[in-house]
């Protein structure tokens, strides 16, 4: 019954035709794509599968000088959201379950839109294990939210030293651009103190571990069994000077003042306690930071960011005077039998006030009892040039060179200075407020410190620091770090006449008697710096033992007058509390390592 | 007559074998891509079970008389109507579609089985010895019986096995004797339709296609118009339906006539299986080597992605070996079906060959990213008992013919 047309050779030979260019074109088609481009797809097929993730090295701990660990690292759940898969209606719920403000995450990722979408961005750390709880729970729901394991700074020894530690915070896009190849969005930097100066040291080397994964982004397994992984390289753990327990007085005893406090080892210029007040909570930094915290403490009218060890400066006071007995026994220009009578004040000019009537003084007098008409008389004698050149000798005038970065240089007034300021005829009167350490010139506490080292230690030490040296983790040994000797080479006559001054200021009838102590003898100077804003700041330096000074300090009290009252008891506790620490144990290096192997099997 | 007692006389196996060999090439690409997979891993197991079944059913059919498939066709395609009506009812949705009908564990898809349904009802409407297929009234009956499946399928919606409807449709059609101006005025509307969906310019363009066409073919005026104001209403009719649908089944016709609409959805699949296979180069990476397959980059790949397991692990060679297999397979049935003196069983041939075909061109179109992403199965190969059943018992009705074919001489 075959219709002429019904299954024609012509219509057989079209779909003959049909099925051999379709298959044709198929083949085609693979082999471009398996022949030609398979070099491309072979790349793109590796890629896929194949992760790299970053293990983040764990940062170097803070020892103090007897190993005992200062700053440490904890784990914390971190939450991130990788923006490619992540839906922005979940931003509420997340907000909710974290305990942010609402727009928390919607600014986050807005500021983190210049990096890739598929770098997961780290939204807060310091989750609580309720809200990870949460999060595994409703896994399923919340694409693109995930949490990491991260270490965390916190402060096992109790010691806040906020300034000096500093605190690490999540790296800036304008800081990144810089050092693109080491650091990632996301990376925690240190950001000020010595988290930020020793960064290098105590960031290790990120490790790699490659991993298998489904389309699904999940790990399914290890590449090559974990054979090419880069295991991370752990921070160098760095050992301070600082003295935990000295550190820990000298924060309660500046509780609710304002000031500073540098103590340092005259003979290493290693850095004993270092306080700032107020002082801000680190652990508020390691966590994740709220806005409130931030807002609060850079609206905060006592500005507790503010180191003010080394960047507030201020008028020396009465602390000056060694400076200046020093300069004039040293060239010579007056010996002990050199007296003044002291009438209770000085004319030069204008009136100049003593603060009582001294009668014939000699220079270790005229310390010990702070007589100012002594000094007023003596800057004349010296000259400013001679003052100036002396005062720079001894760290005035110019940054000390702390190892932490943050630091002002103060200021030494010379007699160009004057003269630009009043003309050549220029009273010359300014100058014996100089001679008692009033006026133009100023100082930090850091200085001032450093200048009590020089002087507790024969005219020499070294830059002032915090960090000693690094612990080699192939050795275990510690690794010194070289510091700049200072030599002010003054003579040593000189030096023992003005450390006499200040012996007799504290055990004789000078202006600190009463931190006098039976088993330690201080020697030291009181000060007053004149504060034009409101009530005098209080002075303080000192050191001891007065044969072998271990420890010279420096304190600033703010805006509370008489440096006797308020600064000096400080400067006896931290004393005290220092040399019981230290027990006089003068430690070798190889000592050292014995104490450190010793607190490595403990901890 | 002459009866010849040789196997390869009453056996092809130039049929079989292709089919089996694919068969066992499926199954280590299930194999492959499953088991690693907790959720699948069982697929290679019931895809062998499957399989033996399938055979069986297979050489049943073989052995049927030859006419029984020409006296059950109008009964046959009624069930097959009927589940399909019944799968819109009561199926289950299994990724975004309602073509599964359960009965406990087990589950088919009626729209795989009604694909012979319609084949067999074609078959046996245009083999009436009456038959003029030139008539518009025949025209119209034939498409009516090959649509409505089509239709009852799109509502599913299953985009990819209509269109397997409408090219078995046309290729019987065509296969029958239809003139160049029938089969004008079969595709204009459709082509019509379609256009219209995409919007007024588009609309505007084809008719006036249409109109050139009907100016080719020189029939007189009122013919003419009243195919034009066919295609007008049926354009018109589409763009109705179109918008009265939901927003998400406009996207979803959208995204099938536009596949960069939608480049998330189905993008992803076709990039994976492009790595995929593209990486497997000239010898592939081995059996249960590829990084693609083993890490299952390509989701639920064992069913409609299977070939990518082939060209990854067996790389171009295996490729190659795949379409030469199907291309000689092609080329049999082609024969059998033009050698084939019974109208009816020819018919049915060239259906059955349509529906391998599309499922090939479609199926390896979309996996090699030349076509848009349409979830149909690669015959032989992909995992899914309803399809491969059916293509044994389509493959048994091949056989059967191959057998039986001296009876018609």
């Amino acid at each position: 019954m075959k219709t002429e047309k019904f299954g024609s050779l012509k219509r057989k030979t079209i779909i003959y035709f049909v099925i051999s260019v379709s298959s044709i074109v198929l083949i085609g088609r693979l082999f471009q794509m398996q022949i030609l481009y398979q070099e491309s797809y072979e790349i793109k097929s590796s890629d896929n599968s194949i992760k790299s993730l970053e293990l983040e090295p764990l940062r170097g701990v803070f020892y103090d000088r007897n190993y005992k660990v200062l700053v440490s690292s904890n784990p914390a759940y971190t939450l991130r959201i990788t923006p490619a898969y992540y839906d922005t209606s979940l931003n509420h719920i997340i907000e909710t379950v974290i305990g942010t403000e609402p727009g928390y995450i919607k600014n986050l990722l807005l500021q983190n839109r210049i990096y890739s979408k598929f770098i997961p961005i780290k939204i807060r750390r310091g989750i609580d294990f309720k809200s990870i709880a949460w999060f595994e729970e409703n896994s399923e729901h919340l694409f693109g939210v995930d949490y990491i394991i991260e270490m965390q700074r916190y402060y096992p020894a109790d010691v806040m030293a906020s300034h000096s530690f500093g605190y690490t915070k999540e790296i800036s896009p304008q800081l990144l651009l810089k050092q693109k190849e080491i650091y990632k969005p996301g990376d925690y930097i240190g950001y000020n103190g010595i988290e930020k100066a020793y960064e290098k040291f105590l960031r290790g080397v990120k490790g790699f571990q490659y991993v298998l994964v489904d389309s699904k982004r999940k790990q399914i397994g290890r590449y090559l069994n974990g054979t090419e992984d880069v295991v991370p390289v752990k921070g160098y753990d760095l050992v301070l000077g600082i003295e935990a327990s000295t550190q820990k007085v000298a924060e309660e005893e500046f509780k609710g003042k304002r000031g500073a406090l540098v103590a340092i080892e005259p003979s290493t210029g290693e850095i004993i306690a270092m306080v700032s007040f107020p002082d801000y909570d680190l652990n508020q930094f390691s966590f994740f930071t709220s806005k409130n915290f931030l807002d609060s403490i850079y609206s905060d009218q006592e500005k507790p960011l503010f180191n003010r060890a080394t960047m507030s400066v201020n008028p020396p006071g009465s602390t000056f005077k060694m400076l200046e007995a020093l300069t004039a026994l040293d060239l010579g220009l007056i010996n002990t039998s050199y007296t003044i009578h002291c009438t209770g004040g000085f004319t030069y000019g204008r009136y100049f006030k003593c603060h009582g009537t001294h009668g014939t003084v000699n220079v270790i007098t005229a310390i010990e009892k702070s007589c100012n008409v002594f000094f007023y008389k003596l800057i004349y004698k010296i000259g400013l040039e001679q003052w100036k050149a002396y005062a720079e000798k001894f760290g005035f005038g110019h940054p000390t060179g702390i190892d932490i970065a943050e630091e002002v240089q103060g200021f030494i007034p010379d007699e160009k200075y004057y003269i630009k300021r009043y003309g050549n005829e220029w009273p010359k009167s300014i100058m014996a407020s100089l001679g008692i350490g009033q006026g133009e010139v100023s100082v930090t506490t850091l200085q001032l410190a450093q200048y009590i080292s020089l002087l507790a230690n024969d005219g020499k030490t070294k830059t002032p620091h915090f960090v000693r040296g690094y612990i080699d983790d192939k050795t275990e040994s510690l690794v010194p770090f070289e510091y700049k000797e200072i030599n002010t080479n003054v003579s040593q006559s000189a030096l023992d006449v003005v450390k006499e001054g200040m012996f007799l200021v504290v055990n004789g009838h000078g202006t600190a008697t009463h931190i006098k102590l039976p088993d330690i003898e201080i020697a030291g100077k009181t000060g007053t710096a004149q504060n034009p804003h409101g009530e005098d700041h209080a002075w303080f330096i000192g050191f001891a033992p007065y044969d072998d000074p271990k420890i010279a300090v420096a304190i600033l009290v703010e805006n509370v007058g008489f440096g006797g009252t308020h600064a000096a008891p400080i400067a006896k506790k931290i004393i005290q509390t220092y040399l019981n620490s230290f027990k006089g144990q003068g430690k070798t290096l190889d000592e050292e390592i014995v104490i450190y192997e010793k607190t490595k099997k403990v901890n | 007559m002459r009866i010849d007692y040789n196997i390869n006389d009453k056996f092809d196996f130039g049929l079989f074998l292709p089919v089996m060999t694919l068969f066992a090439l499926g199954l280590a690409a299930i194999y492959s891509s499953t088991v690693n997979n907790i959720l699948a891993h069982e697929n290679f197991q019931k895809q062998m079970i499957w399989g033996l079944t399938s055979i069986i059913i297979f050489f049943i059919t073989y052995s049927l008389p030859s006419n029984v498939f020409r006296s059950t066709a109008i009964p046959i395609y009624a069930i097959g109507i009927f589940l399909l009506v019944a799968v819109l009812g009561i199926g289950r949705q299994i990724s975004g579609s309602k073509s599964w009908i359960m009965l406990g564990s087990f589950g088919f898809q009626p729209s795989e089985f009604a694909k012979l349904a319609t084949i067999l009802a074609i078959a046996w409407y245009l083999s009436r010895s009456n038959c003029d297929i030139d008539s518009f009234k025949e025209i119209l009956f034939t498409l009516g019986i090959g649509l409505a499946p089509t239709f009852l399928i799109l509502l599913e919606p299953d985009v990819g096995t209509s269109m397997v409807y409408v090219s078995l449709i046309l290729t019987m059609f065509f296969w029958k004797g239809i003139s160049s101006f029938s089969l004008f005025v079969v595709l204009s509307p459709a082509f019509v339709a379609i256009c219209a969906v995409f919007g007024t310019i588009y609309f505007i363009v084809a008719l006036a296609v249409v109109l050139i066409f009907l100016i080719i073919f020189k029939k007189d005026l009122f013919f003419n118009a009243s195919i034009f104001a066919f295609n007008l209403a049926c354009g018109f009719f589409a763009d109705y339906v179109f918008k009265a649908l939901s927003p998400h089944q406009q996207r979803r016709i959208q995204a099938f006539l536009d596949p960069m609409s939608d480049p998330l959805g189905s993008g992803y699949n076709t990039i994976q299986a492009k790595v995929a296979i593209g990486s497997g180069g000239l010898f592939g990476k081995g059996f249960l080597s590829g990084n693609q397959t083993q890490l299952q980059f390509i989701p639920e790949q064992w069913t409609d992605f299977a070939f990518c397991v082939i060209g990854e692990e067996f790389g171009f060679i295996g490729s190659l070996a795949v379409l030469g297999i199907f291309l000689y397979f092609f080329l049999r049935i082609l024969k059998l079906a033009h050698n084939t003196k019974d109208e009816f069983l020819s018919l049915v041939s060239i259906g059955i060959l349509a529906v391998y075909l599309t499922h090939f061109i479609i199926n390896l179109g979309m996996v090699v990213g030349l076509l848009p992403v349409v979830g149909i199965p690669l015959p032989f190969i992909s995992y899914g008992g309803s399809s491969l059943l059916v293509n044994m018992i389509m493959l048994g009705i091949l056989a059967n013919l191959y057998r039986t074919r001296k009876n018609y001489t």
